[in-house]
């Protein structure tokens, strides 16, 4: 039996799916990154390994997210890829004839626009936190309510409360404001989830055209309030694949199956989770660019380097992983 | 002793360098262009600027810091307008003011207007009071006009025919047009003192390179070719480079050998704004090729610029290798 790894390295989240060879996921997993990739990921590769039957064979590994380049280089991946590149593959997968496809990570978001089956128009956000997972976080933690009653709590809403919600710190106060008036918390939590979906549009969305099927995923499609106001903004249907939170690794994995039609797999198998990888960096002082160079070392041996404008550290090594 | 001349390797530099080389090397003064830019020239020119003025105009400031103890004049023309009735962004005006302002101990600063808004009004006004400066002899100074306006003939020439200023001229020809590697063709619409510093760009043009593209920017078109799509707008724009930009984008979105544009805007950039607002209405409402908006700031990322690129490159493949399939059907 052959499967297909994909891994997403996020900031936020780390997340592996096994991928059977007909494309159906065997198991997926989701781990917080907490500032430590390689931990995460080697984490990550020792529960994939006892949650899987022995005789599965990994036949392919596709690595994404901002960590891609580090986690392709530790597991030996035959394709690397973009984020945006690999949500596409993923939710057209999943539902083919996709136009849309709204993405809510914990510190950043996306919009991707699909005609005819191919990426037509994208977008990103990864400055603004008013139009992340991390502005619901905050704003339930600051009214004691955990993020998984969230979303049930939000839908029993009557009227949602209006909030100013253009950036995350009005949106504080004016939440603080109408909680002191008297209105209840659900009406609230639902005022939350409508004015993330305002900015999300408004940032994220400018000037783009959503049509349907419209396909909601990352972490943050878990919250059921979130569904309803961009169901309500946008007057259509929006679509959660099961798979949601990890869609970016289970792109990963259908685009290692397709690098991996014609040549052997290069991973390194799951022994990779025992080795000794080290992230190092440096300031390198030839010249006044002053690169923040970045060093992966596997028992003080260096096996890969990056960051260096010039090619000056990259370029020696041998096994090279170059960011294109 | 050779009277050295300091030319910040910012701003204009990308459109005139060669006619400024050609004029002070007939008058036997030596230009001295400033270093390539780096993180380090770009920090000193953000600690001594104010934070309104955009990041071109503090990268220029960094590079006149670095040349001004290593020449005897710095060169920063007032430049005011470069053709008739037409000007360029206000920010090159008041350039040379800036300078004077906030730079203490500088060597004599030129700063001669260059202005082609009037019909009378042409070049030579402009080399000749600049000529006066390091020569007596009439005849050498227009001898050496004469040789500048051909340099700048040939440039702009080469420019055409596929060339890219400076030191990314010799990287197109080991992956550019000549190379045969690259299956797509994309053009990169932004000022010159953007997308051909390589440090400000992230690098972008050597990146496409590597990745199997190729580049063509405003620069390869003649001027005609880009007024004339310019014309097409509602309105005049008077502002030179924006014109160019814009006439470009129309151009190339009508080319079918253009897979893709990318517009790159410096953030802070009034006329960048309007510039992209205007592409991006186009793209929409009549073209289908693929757009990419890239907004550079001194705060920006290189790896969301990189996931950008690819994911922009991705998508362009993408859609040509169906756009192939259903022209076989
Ligand atoms: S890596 Fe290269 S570009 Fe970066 S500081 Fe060192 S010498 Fe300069
Ligand atoms: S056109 Fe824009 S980037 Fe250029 S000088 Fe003016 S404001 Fe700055």
């Amino acid at each position: 039996m052959y499967g297909y790894l994909g891994i997403d390295v996020g900031s936020v989240s780390t997340n592996l799916v096994m991928m059977g060879e007909d494309g159906a996921v065997k198991h997926s997993i989701y781990l917080r990154t907490r500032g430590k990739p390689i931990e995460a990921v080697q984490a990550g590769l020792k529960m994939m390994k006892s949650a899987l039957p022995s005789k599965i064979q990994v036949a392919g590994v596709g690595t994404t997210g901002s960590g891609r380049h580090l986690a392709g280089v530790i597991t030996g991946a035959d394709i690397i890829k973009n984020e945006i590149t690999t949500h596409a593959i993923a939710a057209s997968n999943v539902v083919p004839g996709v136009q849309t496809i709204l993405e809510i990570g914990g510190q950043d978001s996306k919009i991707i626009i699909l005609r005819n089956g191919v990426v037509a128009d994208f977008a990103m956000n990864t400055v603004c936190a008013a139009g992340t997972g991390s502005f619901l976080d905050q704003q339930a933690f600051r009214l004691n309510i955990g993020i998984e009653e969230f979303g049930p709590l939000a839908l029993q809403a009557r009227v949602p409360v209006r909030i100013a919600g253009r950036c995350a710190v009005f949106a504080e106060s004016d939440m603080i404001h109408k909680q002191q008036m008297g209105y209840n918390v659900e009406d609230i939590l639902a005022g939350l989830c409508e004015a993330l979906v305002r900015n999300y549009l408004n940032n994220v969305g400018k000037g783009k055209e959503i049509l349907g099927p419209v396909v909601f995923q990352g972490g943050v499609a878990a919250n059921a309030g979130m569904k309803r106001a961009f169901e309500k903004a946008l007057e259509t249907e929006v679509i959660i694949p099961p798979y949601f939170n990890v869609m970016g690794a289970l792109g990963a994995a259908l685009l290692a199956r397709e690098a991996t039609s014609r040549k052997k797999t290069d991973f390194y198998g799951f022994e990779v989770a025992e080795k000794d990888f080290k992230a190092g960096g440096f300031a390198c002082d030839g010249c006044p660019n002053i690169c923040e160079v970045v060093e992966i070392t596997e028992s003080d041996r260096v096996i890969a380097r990056w960051g260096d404008r010039c090619g000056r550290w990259s370029d020696v090594l041998e096994q090279k992983e170059k960011i294109s | 002793m050779t009277v050295k001349v300091g030319i910040p390797r910012a701003l204009l530099y990308y459109y005139f360098y060669p006619q400024w080389l050609s004029f002070f090397q007939h008058l036997d003064v030596e230009p001295v262009v400033s270093h390539r830019t780096t993180r380090g020239l770009l920090e000193k020119g953000l600690r001594s600027t104010v934070d309104e003025a955009c990041l071109p105009v503090k990268l220029a400031v960094g590079h006149v810091l670095d040349l001004k103890d290593r020449v005897d004049y710095l060169f920063l023309p007032r430049l005011v307008s470069m053709a008739r009735r037409e000007y360029i962004c206000p920010k090159f005006l008041g350039f040379p003011d800036m300078v004077r302002n906030t730079i203490d101990h500088l060597p004599p600063v030129i700063d001669i207007n260059l202005d082609l808004y009037h019909k009378r009004s042409n070049a030579y006004n402009f080399f000749q009071t600049l000529g006066k400066m390091f020569t007596k002899n009439p005849a050498r100074i227009y001898l050496a006009y004469r040789a500048s306006c051909q340099a700048h003939g040939n440039y702009c020439k080469e420019l055409e025919s596929g060339a890219l200023p400076g030191e990314l001229k010799t990287l197109a020809n080991s992956n550019g047009k000549n190379g045969g590697m690259a299956d797509i063709t994309i053009a990169v619409i932004g000022h010159p003192y953007n997308i051909y510093d390589r440090f400000i760009s992230m690098d972008m043009i050597k990146r496409l390179f590597e990745s199997g593209v190729n580049v063509v920017t405003a620069d390869h078109l003649a001027d005609s070719v880009i007024r004339q799509e310019a014309g097409k707008l509602p309105k005049q724009l008077f502002w030179t480079l924006n014109q160019r930009m814009i006439g470009a984008a129309y151009h190339y979105f009508n080319d079918p050998e253009i897979h893709g544009l990318i517009h790159v805007a410096s953030f802070g950039c009034g006329p960048d704004s309007m510039t992209g607002e205007l592409i991006e209405r186009f793209a929409r409402s009549r073209s289908t090729k693929p757009l990419l908006v890239l907004t550079l700031d001194e705060h920006t990322g290189e790896a969301g610029i990189v996931t950008r690129l690819e994911a922009f490159l991705d998508m362009v493949r993408w859609r040509r290798n169906l756009a192939d399939v259903a022209a076989t059907l």
